[in-house]
């Protein structure tokens, strides 16, 4: 079985290096069916060792030897993760948990990893990373805003991952910083002591100086909440920096009631104010403790302007997100909105197909987010009473 | 369809910018519409006058009747025919005797509100008692259901008071066309009553409200009850409805070859009704286990009984969200029903229900959400995501479902029985004792006679205060 996986991770790998290279049209045809196939090999695979996702099959009729379409396999909603430990991993070889963070009453979802899945997690999001964020990284060489044998300075707004091991974005983050950073990168957020994440202004806006001082491109990186902790703290120390050209930011939704909200138009345009990071520059991230890759919504160009751009999210060929019916469980029409569901290779050792708890507009092969769907609070459903 | 006459704020549309002025303004005209005209009606007449215009709404081709079920449907979520029923059986109750019932029920005599009287006890030591009505009487409504926000005009009128309606956003279509109704029947009525429609949390237009209103009703969630609570000032009543919770519980002489069908056919009755939008609506039914048939082929029989009702009375579409719910729930008991229950860490809890039978199943209209049914052996109380989702629940007996539902005990409204008569005051008892508002039939949860005790308080008489006279 354990071979299985492994040849399967092997063959997965090898679809996300080609895919990260660009391809011709030919390849490009090639890749659907590849995808295809591997679709299918991963759910069988998922579904004889995965026994609660196994009778979620079974009750939606759909077995491996149906061979079904990547489109017709079953995904489980988010919100299964809280329940059942969807994983293929025996409790022995289970080394890292990746939880989702929310406010502390509610169980989190949790995504079991071992040394095998970590790896396979980490070539998908540092592929998403890449050509979402470093793309221009030549051009920037040219520039001379790099040099030769220079690598940028990332800046991540989180904690460390030694300080928070059940985070998924931290870990990513660390994975990035390990690959691409410059020495002197750093992690200039801490755990505070009722568990909360707070930054740590003195190593930040240390952090920040050096970059300006040198005239060196800096990659920040958070959660929104953490962006408006910055913001907050500059607001409160009026201060106001003009980064080095080629900086970027990336940061990823969500603010669980962690500092006040802002809508994601007002925190770019308050970025752009305070940081003078061009809208080009600022890249917003869709990614959860379930999945293994990330969407973007666009491809990092600081050094030409650009012009802010509506929450679109495209996943990396790997994964594919569409928007469905909750009512048939079908692709919507283009324009039309419904809940996105995501289908990510990487996810192999848990559950591939997933359905997630957003609501989004399906554009062109790609979707708006319109917002995670409150789950009628009000009228108590999905309060569980235990 | 022509837009209805501007007679009320909220006819004016969003286009209006309401300031705190205008709703003053608002407030102090009606109030004076009111001391010229209304105060003078006795409650027969009063009576007489609602009892005329309900009657017009129970007329098929009423222009605004069929206005309300051309348009109300698919902002409240429901079906037209849903809407038609539900209307039905508010506007029938609505009779001038029901009225003068209500008053008498509440306050002792049907003349309280116009005279001093007494009761024998009173008259025995002397003494004589006038109900004193609100000036103006505020009412803020929920979004979810109409019923309650008409319910609570027509209490405000019979006790002819000024009143001033703030409408959840979105949901004043109903309210407006029931006053427009009400002013057809009698402009000066019309006259005495204002609804505008304003955004939740827009304080400086509510702090203008609080300060002219006597007496304020709000319907709502307890953090907007309580948030409204800590605003109003001190010396004004206010009467708050938090959200409510229902349940029903079926007694196994019920379940009888003989009497199963018609039990079946009540239970589709409520969870079809309103969509179970309401407050009054079952999130599960209890099952006594030990009958001819079992609680599990109970279930099954109430899943053929709504696919039948989807086809006569269909639900009708609902926001993607919701039905986003339903889906991930649906999803979730799928994979419950096939898994030992060891991999499920929710079930890891006392084992004095493993002995019932089965687990987990579920019944689901193929292909939409319309209506699922989840038979569940975990006696545990659970919110449904409503829509039309049941959970059915085995028990030995009743104190078994009280013990299992202690966490929402605060938060019952109403719970429906089915049992054989001479054992049903015995568990109303039961139900009181634990704090149950009301005990009602099954198939008529959301039809509370217009008497109801809503939240077991009078609900007439928590709106008024009294004068007492003692004679010389």
């Amino acid at each position: 079985m354990s071979q299985d996986f492994t040849a399967l991770a092997a063959r997965i790998a090898e679809f996300i290096r080609r895919s990260s290279s660009h391809a011709s049209n030919e390849a490009q045809v090639d890749a659907e069916s590849q995808f295809a196939a591997l679709a299918r090999d991963v759910f069988t695979a998922q579904f004889h060792a995965n026994p609660a996702y196994q009778s979620l099959c079974r009750a939606r009729h759909i077995t491996p030897a149906d061979a079904p379409h990547w489109t017709n396999i079953p995904a489980v909603p988010t919100e299964a993760f809280k329940d059942f430990e969807l994983t293929c991993l025996p409790v022995a070889e289970r080394t890292t948990e990746f939880r989702s963070s929310g406010t502390t009453v509610q169980r989190p979802s949790r995504h079991f990893h071992h040394p095998e899945s970590l790896q396979l997690y980490r070539a998908s999001a540092l592929a998403g990373f890449e050509q979402h964020l470093l793309a221009d990284l030549d051009d920037l060489f040219e520039a001379q805003l790099l040099g030769p044998l220079d690598k940028p300075a990332f800046l991540a707004l989180t904690p460390p991952p030694e300080s928070a091991p059940h985070s998924s974005l931290v870990h990513m983050l660390g994975a990035v910083i390990q690959v691409h950073g410059a020495k002197d990168s750093l992690f200039a957020g801490r755990v505070a002591a009722d568990g909360t994440w707070e930054l740590d202004m003195d190593r930040l806006l240390f952090a920040l100086r050096r970059s300006m001082c040198a005239n060196r491109p800096l990659v920040l990186m958070g959660t929104a909440f953490n962006v408006v902790h910055l913001l907050d703290a500059f607001e409160a120390g009026n201060i106001r920096y003009r980064l080095a050209r080629g900086s970027r930011l990336m940061e990823t939704g969500g603010y669980k009631g962690r500092s006040r909200e802002l809508p994601r138009a007002a925190l770019h345009a308050e970025v752009t104010r305070r940081f003078g990071l061009p809208p080009a520059a600022i890249v917003t991230e869709y990614g959860m403790s379930e999945l293994s890759s990330q969407g973007y919504d666009r491809v990092a160009t600081p050094v030409a302007d650009g012009s802010p751009c509506p929450p679109i999210f495209q996943f990396p060929p790997w994964t594919r997100a569409r928007v469905v019916s909750p009512e048939t469980g079908l692709e919507v029409a283009d324009g039309d909105r419904g809940i996105v569901e995501i289908l990510d290779l990487a996810n192999l050792w848990s559950v591939a197909a997933i359905r997630t708890s957003d609501e989004a507009i399906r554009r062109n092969g790609r979707f708006e987010l319109l917002g995670r769907v409150a789950h009628a609070e009000p009228r108590g459903c999905s309060r569980m009473t235990a | 369809m022509n837009p209805l006459p501007n007679l009320f704020l909220a006819d004016l549309g969003p286009e209006l910018v309401l300031t705190p002025k205008t709703v003053r303004e608002a407030c102090q005209t009606v109030r004076r519409n009111r001391e010229a005209w209304l105060t003078q009606l006795r409650t027969r007449q009063i009576a007489e006058i609602i009892g005329y215009t309900a009657e017009q709404w129970l007329d098929p081709h009423n222009g605004l009747r069929l206005r309300a079920l051309a348009e109300a449907p698919a902002q409240i979520g429901v079906s037209s025919t849903t809407l038609a029923r539900g209307l039905d059986h508010f506007f029938r109750q609505l009779t001038p005797e029901n009225l003068e019932g209500l008053v008498a029920q509440d306050l002792g005599d049907t003349r309280r509100l116009d005279e001093f009287t007494g009761g024998p006890i009173e008259l025995r030591t002397g003494r004589t008692a006038i109900a004193r009505r609100p000036e103006l009487l505020g009412h803020i409504t929920a979004g979810n259901l109409p019923i309650p926000a008409l319910q609570s005009i027509t209490l405000g009128l019979l006790l002819r008071s000024a009143q001033f309606i703030k409408c959840a956003s979105g949901a004043s279509l109903l309210p407006r066309l029931f006053a427009h109704s009400l002013a057809l029947t009698e402009p000066r009525i019309g006259s005495c009553l204002e609804l505008a429609e304003w955004p939740r949390g827009a304080s400086d237009l509510e702090e203008a409200f609080f300060s002219e209103v006597q007496c304020l009703t709000a319907t709502g969630s307890d953090a907007m009850l309580e948030d409204v609570r800590r605003r109003v000032p001190l010396h004004i009543r206010f009467v708050g409805y938090g959200h409510r919770v229902s349940f029903a519980y079926v007694t196994s002489d019920m379940l009888t070859t003989y009497s199963v069908k018609r039990v079946i056919r009540d239970l589709a009755s409520d969870v079809t009704a309103w969509n179970q939008l309401g407050c009054l609506s079952p999130h599960v039914v209890y099952l006594q286990d030990d009958g001819v048939h079992s609680p599990e082929s109970i279930a099954e029989m109430l899943a053929e009984e709504l696919a039948r009702r989807e086809i006569e009375d269909p639900r009708g579409d609902i926001p993607v969200a919701e039905a986003a719910a339903i889906a991930s729930r649906r999803s979730i008991y799928q994979m419950r029903a096939g898994s030992s229950l060891d991999t499920v860490e929710k079930l890891k809890v006392d084992t004095a229900f493993r002995d019932m039978p089965g687990g987990v199943r579920i019944w689901e209209s193929p292909g939409s959400t319309a209506w699922t049914v989840v038979y569940d052996n975990d006696p545990r109380f659970e919110f449904s995501c409503l829509n039309r989702f049941i959970y059915v629940k085995p028990v030995h007996q009743l104190a078994e479902v009280l013990r299992y539902a202690e966490p929402i005990r605060h938060q019952v409204s109403t719970v429906a029985v089915a049992a054989l008569d001479h054992r049903l005051t015995d568990l109303a008892r039961e139900l009181a004792r634990w704090g149950v508002a009301r005990v009602c039939p099954v198939g008529r949860m959301q039809e509370p006679p217009l008497a109801w005790r809503h939240d077991g308080r009078p609900t007439l008489g928590d709106l008024i205060q009294w004068t007492d006279l003692e004679s010389p």
